[in-house]
């Protein structure tokens, strides 16, 4: 890359042309004086040469006069005059001392002359002074002056000796003069090369500071040009700042702003300043100090934009005399940090504060709360029936409905309570300074706002809600506060839902233990404190034995035998439930395996497993069922699943979901069975269109067949009903015989209960199988 | 640049009209040219006029000085082989005492001076006048028919 190709905006591009500015000029002006000096010393000289030459002149004339006083006897020295004219003549031919003249001046110091004119006339003059002076002797001694040789090529022709010597002497005095005029023109002509010479230098001089100082110019322009458009075209806003307020805003800061460069010069900018941060400004302007600020500007939108700048102090900097301020517009930034904030502690969907806020909110509550001595509130709401809306209208319309209860949920309490989203239907609110019945006021208009009707995706619908209320005068701490709420709001739950309840100690201590049996659970599913027992399935018509269900045992360490009807619900609220149905189906597949290896069981025997409605909804339970059957290598239809009434005929998503997986299963092969049928609120029609082959009369109607017309009627008309779907009935809980008469007068296929067999462990299965015989199983009487 | 390009025009305006005039006399002092051609050598101390006879007419003199000194030439009618008169230094001639026909003042050497004249037919006197010079032989003659 050529250097010039390179942009170096910080060269210092101006010191060679003033250098080169610098340096002619001392080349000039030393030639100048050079041959100034050079030209004076010259004519010094030849001064002192016209001065001898045209003193030659006087000599001659001098010399004329002294021989004709002496010729009357006059006491003169013609000698002497004509020596003086010889060495003179000598000394300005060849160089040498020129004498004085009686006192007239010193002795003259020559050099030889030079230049051909006036050598030659120099030349003539010596010649001349010979002939002269040989004739001014002869004249003196009185011989002939015609006779005197003549070596000037003199052609005189005058008799008269006296005009001969004048003529002579005229002739000497006119070369010396034409001598010294030949010099003196020399002499004008140095002076003249001399002054153009000068003029010469001084024009070129002139002309190449000229050009250099253009380019001195240019080099500024430029420089000052790269700057400017680096200030310019910079993003970055400068401004320059000093004790009469702004001298200097760039580009960038004119448009940042959208106001005209004389709008922000002077007080101006000042006055666009935010309240706030005008003294860190002024403060800045004045001592160049701190280092960094961040301000707020107006700008013509009336927005306010949030600079941070870079504060240089540059008042002793002679050109600057100022604090310069590098700023950059960071308002998106600091917006997006308030965002950023907003959202780490808000709730996305209702904007209400989020859980963080609230506890942090509550911390300040509970200190305030501590030093007042007034109550502080947290009420816990729970939606009721929520998720039937969000499953069955989908999550936007739960969204919507959220947000509208958020919006009313505002509405009710002060400006100064707090409302904040935990999470899914879960509501928090904060209320200080009040009493407990301000705050059962307060939880009735609450459920009163949750009650109102919202219309959505055209349906309305009505909601309920759980709260859970606890009161503490700064106490507690808010952690506390919070969990013994979410405690009361679950007490209101197991209390009939859509109702508020007050915290006290003994629903913690409730809380507690369910806490300690979830705990528990987990920890027994880990070290397999789980087992199964089989209860057998009779078919009535002959007695015998053509399938089993299985049902969970567990034997806590603890706790010893807890019924399932204790720890059951607790799984299902916790999501273990999801495990533990994994658990009951891959063992209950080994087992049917088993025995059918053992030869113990008919072909057709089916082992049935109870599903949870919560696993028919969770999406896996196909996957499970495939590979506890595959582990087993047990064909799909030796295995039956039990499913509640109520998880079939849901409505909504879930409902959908657990039906579409029923019906992949049956698919499949497994059989399906509604268990505990007649106690759910199920439209009997729908019972066609699903995907099940046998139904389950629960317990309590068989019970009563023997003792109550109603529950036989009802009884019966289960197993017509089961009859004219084409499904097998089951009879559960038969326990007298008197109820297995019934139950055969009615028609039932198949019975279940205490009379045939207590649920017991797999190998006292295996003794009464083994002791029935396989031939006991009719394949034909089973399940078809 | 553009001041430059007005004051160039300026220039133009002003020298295009004078080159014209000098060409115009140059033209003109062509037309005129003399017949005869008189070459005069002056030195230390004589004068040599060649040719020393010619056609009346017009003439131009060229003058030489082969020096040493400074010589002029003044050009009389002369009256025949009377000397001309001197003044009262004794060593100049009288030239005021006489027609002058033309003169070339004081040439340095090795100058030459050309000087153009009408003659008429007669004898003309040439002589250098400077101090001493035409008593030292620095004179000449040219005859004019």
């Amino acid at each position: 890359m050529p250097r010039r190709a390179d942009f170096r905006p910080f060269a210092a591009r101006g010191r060679r042309p003033i250098l080169a500015i610098l340096l002619t000029f001392a080349v000039f002006s030393t030639l100048s004086v050079i041959s100034s000096i050079s030209a004076t010393k010259r004519s010094q000289h030849r001064a002192s040469v016209v001065e001898v030459a045209a003193r030659q002149r006087t000599l001659a004339e001098r010399y004329v006069k002294e021989i004709l006083l002496a010729r009357t006897g006059a006491r003169v020295d013609p000698h002497y005059t004509a020596s003086v004219l010889a060495q003179s003549a000598r000394a300005l031919l060849n160089g040498g001392t020129a004498p004085p003249v009686y006192g007239d001046d010193d002795e003259t110091k020559l050099s030889a002359a030079k230049g051909a004119e006036l050598r030659a006339q120099l030349e003539q003059e010596q010649r001349l002074v010979v002939d002269m002076t040989a004739t001014g002797n002869a004249l003196l001694s009185h011989g002939s002056v015609a006779a005197v040789p003549l070596t000037a090529h003199e052609r005189l022709k005058l008799r008269d000796p006296i005009l001969r010597l004048r003529v002579l002497a005229a002739l000497t005095s006119n070369v010396s003069l034409n001598a010294a005029r030949t010099l003196a023109r020399s002499t004008d002509r140095n002076i003249s090369q001399l002054i153009v010479l000068q003029t010469v230098l001084g024009a070129a001089g002139l002309l190449a500071s000229l050009l250099l100082g253009w380019a001195l110019m240019l080099a500024t322009r430029r420089q000052t040009a790269h700057f400017r458009s680096l200030v310019t075209s910079s993003t970055d806003l400068v401004l320059v700042l000093g004790a009469d307020g702004c001298r200097y805003v760039s580009r960038s800061v004119t448009e940042m702003v959208d106001r005209a460069e004389a709008e922000l010069l002077g007080r101006g900018f000042e006055a666009l300043l935010h309240s706030d941060d005008r003294a860190a400004v002024e403060s800045a302007a004045l001592h160049g100090s701190p280092p960094e600020i961040v301000f707020r500007v107006l700008n013509a939108a009336g927005e306010w934009r949030h600079l941070e700048a870079h504060v240089t102090d540059l008042r002793q900097e002679r050109w600057v005399r100022g604090v310069v301020l590098n700023a950059r517009d960071v308002t998106e930034r600091i917006k997006l940090e308030e965002q950023l904030t907003h959202q780490a502690f808000h709730d996305n969907l209702t904007g209400l504060p989020n859980r963080a806020l609230f506890r942090d909110r509550l911390d300040q509550a509970l200190a305030r709360a501590k030093r007042s001595r007034e109550l502080v509130a947290v009420l816990l709401v729970d939606l009721d029936g929520f998720k039937q809306v969000n499953d069955s209208l989908g999550h936007d319309a739960g969204d919507r409905l959220l947000r509208e209860v958020a919006q009313r949920f505002r509405h009710i309490v002060r400006e100064s309570d707090t409302v904040a989203r935990f999470g899914g239907d879960e509501f928090a609110l904060l209320l200080e300074y009040v009493t407990q019945d301000d705050v059962f006021a307060l939880a009735r208009r609450l459920l009163d706002g949750v009650a109102r009707p919202v219309v959505i995706a055209g349906r309305d619908v009505s909601l309920g809600a759980s709260i859970g209320i606890v009161l503490d005068s700064g106490s507690g701490h808010s952690e506390e506060l919070v969990r013994d709420a979410d405690v009361a709001m679950y007490a209101a739950k197991d209390a009939g839902r859509n109702r508020y309840e007050i915290f006290c100690p003994e629903m913690a201590k409730k809380a507690g233990e369910l806490l300690g049996i979830e705990n528990e659970l987990r920890l027994g599913l880990q070290r397999g404190e789980f087992s199964l027992h089989y209860q057998p399935e009779v078919e009535l018509a002959t007695n015998r034995i053509v399938g089993a269900e299985a049902l969970l045992r567990w034997q806590s360490p603890t706790r010893g035998s807890v019924p399932p009807a204790r720890f059951i619900p607790i799984a299902e609220s916790t999501g273990l439930i999801l495990q533990l149905g994994e658990f009951v189906l891959r063992e209950a597949c080994l087992q049917a395996a088993e025995w059918r290896r053992a030869g113990l069981v008919p072909d057709s025997f089916v082992t049935w497993v109870n599903v949870s409605a919560r696993q028919l909804t969770g999406g896996t339970l196909g996957t499970v069922v495939r590979e506890a059957l595959d582990a087993a290598s047990l064909p799909p239809s030796l295995l039956g699943l039990e499913v509640t009434e109520t998880a079939v005929v849901e409505d909504g998503l879930a409902g959908e979901r657990a039906r579409a997986e029923l019906k992949k299963l049956h698919g499949l092969g497994v059989r399906i069975a509604i268990d505990d049928f007649g106690t759910g609120f199920s439209s009997l029609g729908q019972l066609r269109h699903f995907p099940i082959d046998m139904i389950k009369v629960d317990g309590s109607f068989v019970q009563g067949t023997v003792d109550d017309p109603k529950d036989a009627a009802i009884t019966a008309h289960l197993v017509n009903l089961a009859h004219a779907l084409g499904l097998v009935a089951v009879a559960e809980g038969i326990e007298s015989e008197g109820q297995l008469d019934s139950l055969q007068d009615f028609g039932c296929d198949l019975g279940q209960g205490f009379l045939f067999a207590r649920p017991m462990p797999a190998e006292q299965i295996n003794e009464l199988l083994a002791a029935a015989g396989p031939e006991l199983a009719n394949p034909d009487s089973a399940v078809a | 640049m553009r001041r430059l390009s007005s004051w160039l025009g300026r220039l133009t305006l002003v020298v295009l009209p004078v080159l014209f005039l000098v060409g115009c006399a140059e033209t003109g002092t062509v037309s005129r040219a003399p017949n005869t051609l008189v070459r005069i050598s002056e030195r230390d101390f004589r004068i040599v006029v060649e040719p020393g006879r010619i056609p009346a007419g017009e003439v131009e003199l060229v003058v030489r000085n082969q020096g040493p000194d400074t010589h002029e030439l003044i050009m009389v009618r002369s009256n025949g082989s009377q000397q001309p008169p001197l003044r009262r230094d004794g060593l100049t001639v009288d030239e005021e005492a006489l027609h002058e026909v033309g003169a070339v003042e004081g040439v340095n050497p090795p100058g030459v001076r050309r000087v153009r004249l009408h003659l008429a037919p007669g004898r003309y006197e040439l002589f250098c006048n400077m101090a001493g010079h035409f008593m030292a032989g620095m004179h000449g003659e040219l005859v004019v028919d």
